[in-house]
């Protein structure tokens, strides 16, 4: 049977922002469908509204020509609307099992069955006893697919799903969501990533500052085209230019090993590498294979055997952090509220956070607010923040803004080393390219680079030396023109 | 000295009818705290608990009426820690504290009339029983049926969490709120239901006190159970059968220090008095120490408000 979905005329008001503006679309089912659209530019309201999650002032939704009132995500489970949110709604201590009986109506024994019938189906092999926290996030992800297909769904909405995936798993969904498709789901694929939307998608929908600006077949279209129309502007495409490098040593790190107390957190087993100045060295990997606990023991955060790292010249395993920038060593971690930068406070603030000694914003232990607001000032227009306002609390910047703002504030004492852990993740293509950016002006300039990252064709496009980090072990360091994506891929998995 | 094994029978019995309030408070408390939510306001609500069943039976001389009559006003004063932080969203820590100590006054107040009356006898089941077999007759027989309720209680949380779909809901939801709002739980809802079992739990172990293990109000009757209830959860990794062995290690000691006291042992009386707290503590610590086990049991959202927005 046809699925037809159609959203009429849909609008929805936040104070200060008109986050979707008279949006009309309308879907069939076997194909399937890519809403395009950069951080903010609507595309995650508008499935929210469609999931139930919000609900739109003004507008109508109907499915195969009935009006849907979905004021709930019960409602809109109801109606055969399935989705699979950006960030998982997965209960963590809760086995696979619990987590999907949770919202059936079933019985255990039934809806086992029918888990058994629809993974062997699609090739998912997934152990339904442990417990969610166990998984890995592309397992994770298919059992939210999983939950999805228990009901039936006549439509099935992605958001952002490849976000946390490897190069395979990414593959693998394709796969699947293909199939699902030809057995007459209709599919609505939330993306801004454009290689995807070429890949996988019929048609595709670009949303820009909360309105619908095109809506056109793929053969159509291609990655310029639709950067373009989703920017609203023409982007320029960066490159790296090759340049030699110097032969001259930063750092180097030697058999240096972690072992964690927790048993939730990976362990490192003797780590080799050395970084020349005006290098870029990058670690792939699949999320949650040690990438957190490397960076921590660069950083400082946890500390290591003194011997271990050797940066310019000093041993510097066990010092913490603040020490380690003092020796001109700097950090973009990787979750940009959490660690990098404290919510609450204000820009100004958290640009005074990680310099202590080697500024002058402290005296005799009093605030200098003056040369810190002017320092801010400096960041926010040398690093394109895009606000004029440094009294503003860090939690209300975007992810992009609070990006650059962090890494402004890092080169402040024009380090030799800067360690970024996936410095654009969940970023619009302005932001990215903008990061990407500052990374190789920082690497022209001498100065050398760590970048941990999961995302393959970023560490392709800034590193000049690759390693692939599995399970707590760093491959061998390879140079980057000899790295194809597949490469990565098949060591990322643990191959050879 | 010859002791009588039907002594240590009493001796055993005396120590679970002082582990009695315990176990039900914790376990009140461990369902809410398994749906996220903190309530300090346990020695509070228990004292609530412990004079409107005095009173209730004082006044209308019926124990059915005395036991509910308690645990409805346990109901009623969690509701308003439950209007409190889930609808108005105030902080946990804070409001619970307050419940405490609102508890504390409004008890004293009510109670001013009810010192010194005494209190009436409660029936207790399978009396002929005692006797019949040594040791464990006087344990097993001639309690009260909150006794029996009580001891059957760990059992009873523990398969209602871990068997039971709304015991899945109660986690899912102090797992992750957001998630289980997203997947069309009412959050608030379940939050609410858990505060008000919760407080229904601390009415009857503070019934438990004035109506059956000292049939009488004192002022601050409860002396501190509550927060030994509480600590109990943290410390048992919200282990319902772990409570169960931490309040008997409790009330085994303090019968025990008791009696060492009585016998004269040269210890200082504050150690031994402080002693049931120190050992609870490191038994459950020492019993809970995987800390796989406590990072799956632990409710992530524990103390956290929940407010959905739109």
């Amino acid at each position: 049977m046809n699925t037809n979905l159609k959203i009429s005329n849909v609008t929805k008001i936040y104070p200060g922002c008109v986050a979707n503006d008279n949006v009309s679309l309308e879907f069939n089912s076997g194909k399937i469908y890519a809403l395009l659209g950069e951080n903010g530019a609507g595309k995650s309201t508008l499935v929210k509204i469609l999931s139930g999650v919000i609900i739109p002032d003004e507008g109508k939704i109907y499915l195969n020509e009935n009006n849907l009132k979905l004021n709930s995500p019960l409602d809109a489970k109801k109606n055969d609307i399935g989705m699979v949110f950006q960030h998982f709604n997965l209960f963590e201590t809760l086995s696979v099992f619990e987590n999907l009986i949770i919202d059936s109506d079933e019985k255990r024994e039934g809806l086992r069955e029918k888990i058994d019938t629809i993974m062997k189906k699609y090739n998912f092999s997934i152990d339904l006893d442990i417990p969610v926290l166990n998984l890995s996030a592309g397992q994770k992800q298919k059992v939210e697919i999983i939950r999805s297909l228990i009901r039936n769904p006549k439509v099935l909405i992605m958001d952002e799903p490849t976000s946390v995936l490897t190069e395979q798993e990414t593959s693998e969904l394709f796969l699947s969501l293909k199939q699902f498709s030809e057995e007459g789901i209709l599919i609505i694929y939330i993306t801004h990533k454009l290689k995807e939307v070429m890949q996988l998608c019929d048609e595709v929908a670009v949303m820009r500052r909360g309105k619908l600006v095109s809506v056109s077949e793929i053969k159509n279209e291609n990655i310029e085209s639709l950067a373009n129309k989703m920017v609203g502007q023409n982007l320029k495409t960066i490159k790296k230019t090759k340049e030699k490098t110097s032969s001259e040593q930063l750092i180097k790190i030697t058999n240096l090993n972690f072992i964690s107390d927790d048993p939730f957190e990976t362990n490192l087993s003797d780590i080799n590498f050395s970084v020349n100045r005006g290098e870029c060295l990058g670690i792939a990997g699949i999320s949650g294979n040690g990438q957190s606990e490397l960076f921590q023991v660069l950083s400082g955060e946890i500390i290591s055997d003194k011997n271990s790292i050797e940066f310019n010249k000093n041993y510097i395993g066990d010092l913490n952090p603040q020490e380690r920038r003092e020796y001109l060593m700097a950090f973009s971690p990787e979750d940009r509220l959490e660690q990098a930068a404290i919510p609450q406070m204000a820009i100004f603030e958290n640009v005074a956070l990680n310099n202590f000694k080697s500024s002058n914003f402290f005296n005799n232990g009093l605030i200098n607010e003056s040369k810190i607001k002017e320092h801010s000032k400096k960041i926010i227009s040398d690093f394109n923040v895009n606000t004029d306002n440094i009294d503003l609390k860090s939690q209300f910047l975007s992810g992009g803004n609070l990006q650059k703002l962090i890494i402004g504030r890092e080169l402040i004492t024009s380090p030799d080393l800067l360690i970024c852990f996936n410095p654009t993740w969940g970023l619009d293509v302005g932001a990215i390219n903008y990061i990407h950016e500052t990374l190789i002006k920082i690497n022209e300039q001498n100065k050398s680079i760590i970048l941990i990252s999961t995302d393959t064709d970023e560490l392709l496009k800034l590193s000049d030396k690759i390693s692939v980090i599995h399970k707590g072990k760093l491959s061998k360091i390879m140079n980057a023109e000899e790295v194809t994506s597949e490469k990565l891929g098949i060591l990322m998995g643990g191959g050879n | 000295m010859i002791i009588d094994i039907n002594f240590i029978g009493l001796i055993i019995a005396s120590i679970m009818a002082s582990a009695v309030p315990l176990i039900l408070a914790s376990c009140g408390e461990l369902i809410t705290e398994r749906s996220g939510v903190l309530n300090l306001g346990v020695e509070g609500m228990m004292i609530i608990g412990a004079i409107s069943g005095f009173a209730l039976m004082t006044v209308t001389g019926s124990l059915i009426i005395a036991i509910f009559g308690a645990m409805l006003a346990g109901v009623l004063i969690s509701t308003i820690f439950a209007f409190l932080t889930q609808t108005l969203i105030t902080n946990h820590v804070a409001t619970g504290l307050a419940l405490t100590i609102f508890g504390i006054g409004i008890s004293a107040m009510i109670g001013k009339n009810f010192v010194g009356i005494p209190g009436k006898e409660f029936p207790v089941l399978f009396e002929g029983l005692k006797n019949t077999i040594p040791l464990l007759g006087p344990i097993l027989f001639g309690h009260s049926i909150v006794f029996y309720f009580a001891f059957a209680l760990p059992f009873i949380t523990s398969y209602f969490l871990k068997k039971t779909k709304i015991g899945l809901i109660v986690r899912a939801v102090g797992d992750s709120p957001e998630s289980a709002s997203n997947q069309g739980i009412n959050v608030r809802l379940v939050r609410y239901a858990c505060i008000l079992y919760g407080g229904a739990m601390s009415g009857l172990a503070g019934a438990y006190l004035s109506m059956i293990y000292t049939p009488q109000w004192i002022e601050n009757m409860t002396g501190g159970r509550g927060w030994i209830a509480l600590a109990l959860v943290v410390f048992s990794t919200w282990n319902p059968i772990k409570i169960l062995i931490g309040a008997m290690i409790f009330g085994g000691l303090t019968i025990i220090q008791f009696h060492m006291q009585a016998i004269g042992v040269r210890i200082p009386v504050q150690f031994l008095t402080a002693l049931p707290y120190i050992v609870t503590i490191i038994v459950l610590v020492v019993i809970s120490r995987d800390s796989r086990k406590i990072r799956l049991s632990t409710p992530s959202s524990l103390g956290k408000s929940f407010h959905k927005d739109n």
